[in-house]
């Protein structure tokens, strides 16, 4: 199904797109030939035996029958695979295993971080000093110099105010645009790469036949690291980037007292360069090899700490696609995906005990005896007989850094997320700003994109607003620390992105000095941290200040009206009944401010319940990711009904595509009357969001999410939402339960589900209602969903997280079907053939 | 921010401790975190180099002077500009002692005072370092720094010694009596 849709609606949908964000750079799909459609997965199976009857009635008898046989080849347990044949007649049995193990299973596991790539951890290291006659200068770069202003580099390493606290730290970002030159310089020093190992592959195997590479795979994790290439992993999932990627900057400045330097003082920073976003694991290291250097300031000390940290192995981390990434990081589930790590190290045992690294493996063969694998903390592992160890927690992979001599652990985050850049507190930042206003409660001027709930906003509903508009942002921390001022940036930017959205941090400036301001002047929307006062003294520079010592934000007196806009009008026009509800400048603030048109003031009621109850970052992480996830689809709901259409969410709109029509798309409302206030609510910042980076990078992302997303046509957020917000009759959620039990069959597609039913929500509880159903046949349906999900690898999580109830019903449902089909069988053995008697359940 | 401004604005009446904002500027070297600290602490510190700028608020003869004392390495004096808006006195510092750059002070001096946002700002020039030998008197400062120059603006040149806290009193005296009396204070 997948991958039919892709081939079909790629043409028409791109052009659609081009028109309706013109100019903005979007790129053209690929051919669908470069998107290797992942080994195993069921769908690709199905594909050519499209249901060509309508789906309703079919599938019951079918699938009875097919139980029939199912059952006496295999015995007691369901295979998820009979679900299958039952659509699709044109399959075979002997399939069956294929699209089983395809729900465990999707693809052959890769290392993030491979052995023997090129991509270095850490590319230089820097060194600068305050000269008491020149200023900051740079004293040290390895290996190279980066190119660039040294000057501007010396002075960002050095923050205002060194001199006063013994040690700092900053971190800042360079935009370093690798030239054609060094593009292709690249590139063929990674085509020579490749060649090498292939030559190397080939001297140890003997000679490669073409069909080597199809078997491996099946699963052959052996050789990974070898057969590791940059462009493998940008052709399964399409790279989500804008431009190079940025260069991160983490930097620490000690000021130490010396009486016999002139006036007392010597001031060194040193500074690690990396492309990874988890620059915050260096910090220790840094704190060494600074001390180092202050002993012997000679530019070896720079290559020590250089090979220290390139030699961290991180290649026993698994690479999660994109879906997994989501489902890890909204989960609090410390044993999510736990099996991938299982994987990577049974492999490099294997590997390193000079098995035969071409065996297939994977989940449908019994994973071999493990010799040496525990997990992190446990008792086996500290009594040190463990030479592999599973993360304690899957969200971050343990590692080490040796620098001289002494290990230093690590921790990398495995599900690394557009936006999330280093070490940083949501709850710190909602809790600096959210405190001062609860206890006097702040009154903003208004301005429309930003003071959606009146006057009385809150003040991190219009922090997020100013981040959606693309404002100017300061984050100002006078007599503070750089680094907990470049810390809020950071978080700023995560709390705008969700993940979902980009384009914060690249014009996010997490410590700047008055030495900048002429260029940063010239970004149009920035974030910068700041610790000079000064900058409240120029409202002319920023549209929104935010003090963190006090915690008060700030709306500027020279900020930029809000322009009326088309959209704006139109919604007007459309919506007259709700028209006095859009809260713009012109229209008194009274009656918006009132009633919660946005949900906003309960939504950061419950944000403050959770951060009060000690919920921890993840949950806040998860809300706020969901909040801005409901504002995109609500953007998409808003431009389709007042532009009509968007590209901010593509399904399939070919004719053809029946379910899709049938089923609906888009964010879900109880009724009209509450969408449209909604919208109301929402108009001015949506209007506001268009037009900016973020807006745009949103579109070429949905665009490219699109080609690797299974079940293109469906929109299984908006039939999730209709089981959850809406009343439905039964023949209404019959056919959802239909549609999801029918076409979530693959191990992608069951991610898909899982992230739109996240576990900090109700997880499948929603699903689970399916088997309370009053149509039999919806109960036996959601059960083999059920059945499915739970053998998923992420799934099981999902699953045991249901109430007892639930599962008691499952298990009731499961015994009625096998009794019913056992009695069948006994029938046929009869020689007899009777209709199905259709018990009721009580 | 009206609301919030204008009940600020209101306290400062009732308490008259309105807060009047004095940039303290100079060439390296010169003593300016010595004299901010003399002043806010009654303390002599050993001052590191000034990376960026020093903020203290003090009250001094019922007024409240927030003081900024901003670096003056040559690199970073281009910055001095972004601390001009709404200071409503410069106190220029100058190292007696240091006959080869007092024409650079002088320069900088001039560059400062020429800018439009500086236009009117009350000068107090303090001649520090008097006890090291060879240091300028207060009649040489104030010819080599070409003060006569300057037309309708207040200016007074206080001879100091900073780490005793020596002419600190005089100077700043002289500052708060004139920004006592100048419009912007006294009311609008």
């Amino acid at each position: 199904m997948a991958s039919a849709h892709a081939a079909l609606p790629a043409l028409p949908r791109a052009d659609s797109f081009a028109s309706l964000a013109h100019g903005t750079g979007l790129q053209p799909r690929r051919p669908l030939s470069t998107i290797p459609t992942p080994p195993l997965l069921a769908t690709e199976t199905l594909q050519s035996a499209r249901p060509t009857r309508s789906p309703q009635p079919a599938p019951g008898r079918t699938s009875e029958l097919d139980r029939t046989s199912d059952l006496s080849a295999k015995g007691k347990t369901m295979s998820t695979g009979t679900r299958a044949s039952s659509h699709h007649s044109s399959l075979s049995a002997g399939e069956h295993p294929r699209s089983d193990a395809a729900v465990r299973r999707p693809r052959r596991l890769r290392s993030q971080y491979p052995r023997g790539s090129a991509e270095m951890h850490v590319e230089y290291i820097l060194v600068a000093s305050f000269d008491i006659d020149r200023g900051p200068v740079m004293e040290h770069q390895y290996p190279v110099a980066i190119t660039g202003d040294e000057h501007m580099l010396a002075e960002l390493m050095l923050p205002d105010q060194a001199h006063v606290r013994n040690q700092d730290w900053t971190i800042f970002f360079l935009h370093k645009d690798t030239t054609q030159e060094e593009e292709d310089a690249e590139r063929r020093a990674r085509e020579e790469r490749r060649a090498r190992r292939n030559r190397k592959r080939d001297r140890a195997k003997g000679i490669i036949h073409e069909s080597d590479d199809e078997d491996e795979e099946g699963g052959g994790l052996g050789d990974d690291d070898d057969d590791w290439d940059d462009d493998v992993s940008t052709d399964t999932e399409p790279e989500i980037g804008e431009g190079p990627p940025l260069v991160y900057v983490l930097n620490l400045v000690n000021t130490k007292q010396d009486k016999t330097v002139k006036r007392g003082a010597v001031v060194k920073a040193m500074a690690i360069c990396t492309r990874h976003p988890f620059l915050h694991i260096y910090k220790p290291i840094l704190l060494l090899a600074l001390e180092e250097y202050f002993k012997a300031p000679v530019p070896e000390t720079l290559a020590m700490l250089y090979n220290a940290v390139n030699e961290m192995d991180l290649s026993l981390m698994p690479k999660l696609s994109f879906l997994e990434r989501h489902l890890l990081q909204s989960s609090d589930n410390k044993d999510l995906f736990v099996e991938k790590f299982e994987q990577m190290i049974q492999a490099r045992i294997a590997e390193e005990a000079g098995a035969d690294v071409n065996r297939p493996f994977d989940a449908s063969n019994e994973p071999p005896k493990r010799p040496t694998i525990f997990r992190s903390g446990s008792k086996a592992h500290v009594e040190g007989h463990a030479a592999y160890v599973v993360p304690r927690d899957t969200h971050e992979f343990e590692s080490k850094v040796m620098y001289k001599g002494i290990p230093i652990p690590v921790k990398v985050p495995v599900a690394v997320m557009p936006e999330i850049v280093g070490d940083f507190s949501l709850i710190k930042l909602i809790q600096n700003f959210s405190d001062p206003h609860s206890k006097t409660p702040q009154t903003f001027p208004l301005h429309p994109h930003l003071t959606t709930n009146g006057p009385n906003t809150h003040p991190i509903i219009v922090l997020v607003n100013a981040l959606l508009t693309q404002k100017r942002i300061v984050f100002l921390g006078h007599n503070m620390p750089s680094g907990e001022v470049a810390e809020a940036v950071l978080a700023a930017c995560a709390l705008a992105s969700g993940g979902i959205l980009r384009s914060f941090t690249r014009y996010a400036f997490p410590y700047t000095d008055l030495t900048k301001i002429d260029d940063l002047l010239k970004v149009p929307g920035f974030i910068a941290g700041v610790t000079n006062p000064t900058f409240e003294h120029h409202p002319e520079w920023w549209d929104l200040l935010c003090d963190l010592p006090t915690g008060k934000i700030k709306i500027s007196s020279k900020i930029e009206p809000a322009p009326i806009t088309e959209g704006l009008v139109y919604f007007q026009q459309q919506n007259p009944a709700y028209a006095n509800l859009v809260h713009n400048s012109s229209s008194s603030s009274g009656s918006s401010s009132s009633n919660d048109l946005t949900g906003d003031v309960a939504f950061m009621a419950d944000i403050m319940r959770s951060i009060a109850t000690r919920a921890g970052e993840r949950v806040i992480r998860a809300k706020w990711r969901a909040w801005v996830l409901k504002f995109t689809r609500i953007a998409a709901a808003f431009e389709e009904s007042v532009y009509g259409a968007s590209a901010l969410y593509i399904g399939s709109d070919e004719p053809e595509a029946d379910i899709a029509a049938a089923h609906g798309h888009g964010y879900v409302w109880v009724d009209e009357a509450t969408k449209a206030r909604e919208l109301a609510g929402n108009v001015t910042r949506i209007e506001g969001w268009r037009n900016t980076r973020s807006y745009y990078s949103f579109i070429q992302d949905v665009a490219r999410l699109y080609t690797i997303r299974p079940l293109k046509g469906l929109d299984l957020a908006h039939l999730h939402d209709r089981l959850r917000a809406q009343r439905l009759t039964p023949a209404q959620s019959r056919e959802i339960y239909d549609t999801l039990a029918r076409y979530v069959r693959s191990y992608d597609e069951i991610c898909l589900l899982l992230s739109v039913a996240p576990e900090s929500q109700a997880g499948l509880f929603y699903v689970a209602l399916g088997l309370f159903h009053r149509d039999r046949e919806v109960r036996f349906r959601t059960a083999d969903l059920l059945e499915r999900i739970a053998e998923h690898e992420a799934g099981q999580h999902w699953w045991r997280a249901l109430s007892r109830f639930e599962k008691l019903a499952y298990a009731r449902i499961r015994r009625e079907a096998d009794a019913e089909a056992r009695a069948r069988l006994e029938r046929e053995d009869a020689g007899r053939f009777s209709p199905v008697d259709h018990n009721r359940v009580s | 921010m009206g609301a919030s401004m204008s009940i600020s604005s209101l306290f400062g009446k009732l308490f008259g401790s309105k807060e009047v904002r004095i940039l303290m500027l100079g060439l390296d070297a010169a003593g300016k975190t010595t004299i901010l600290y003399k002043l806010k602490l009654n303390q002599t510190m050993t001052t590191l180099p000034t990376v960026g700028f020093n903020v203290e608020t003090f009250t001094y003869r019922n007024i409240k002077f927030n003081m900024w004392d901003v670096g003056g390495q040559d690199k970073i004096r281009p910055l001095w500009r972004h601390y001009y808006s709404g200071a409503q006195g410069l106190v220029f510092v100058v190292d007696s002692s240091d006959h080869r750059r007092i024409d650079e002070a002088k320069t900088e001096l001039h560059r400062i005072l020429n800018d439009l946002e500086m236009s009117n700002c009350l000068l107090l020039v303090l001649a520090n370092k008097q006890d090291l030998e060879g240091a300028m008197d207060p009649q040489t400062i104030t010819e080599k720094l070409e003060l006569s120059k300057l037309k309708d603006r207040p200016w007074f040149v206080q001879p100091a010694i900073a780490i005793e806290g020596e002419g600190l009193p005089e100077g700043f005296g002289w500052l708060s009596d004139n920004i006592k009396k100048s419009p912007r204070y006294t009311g609008k």
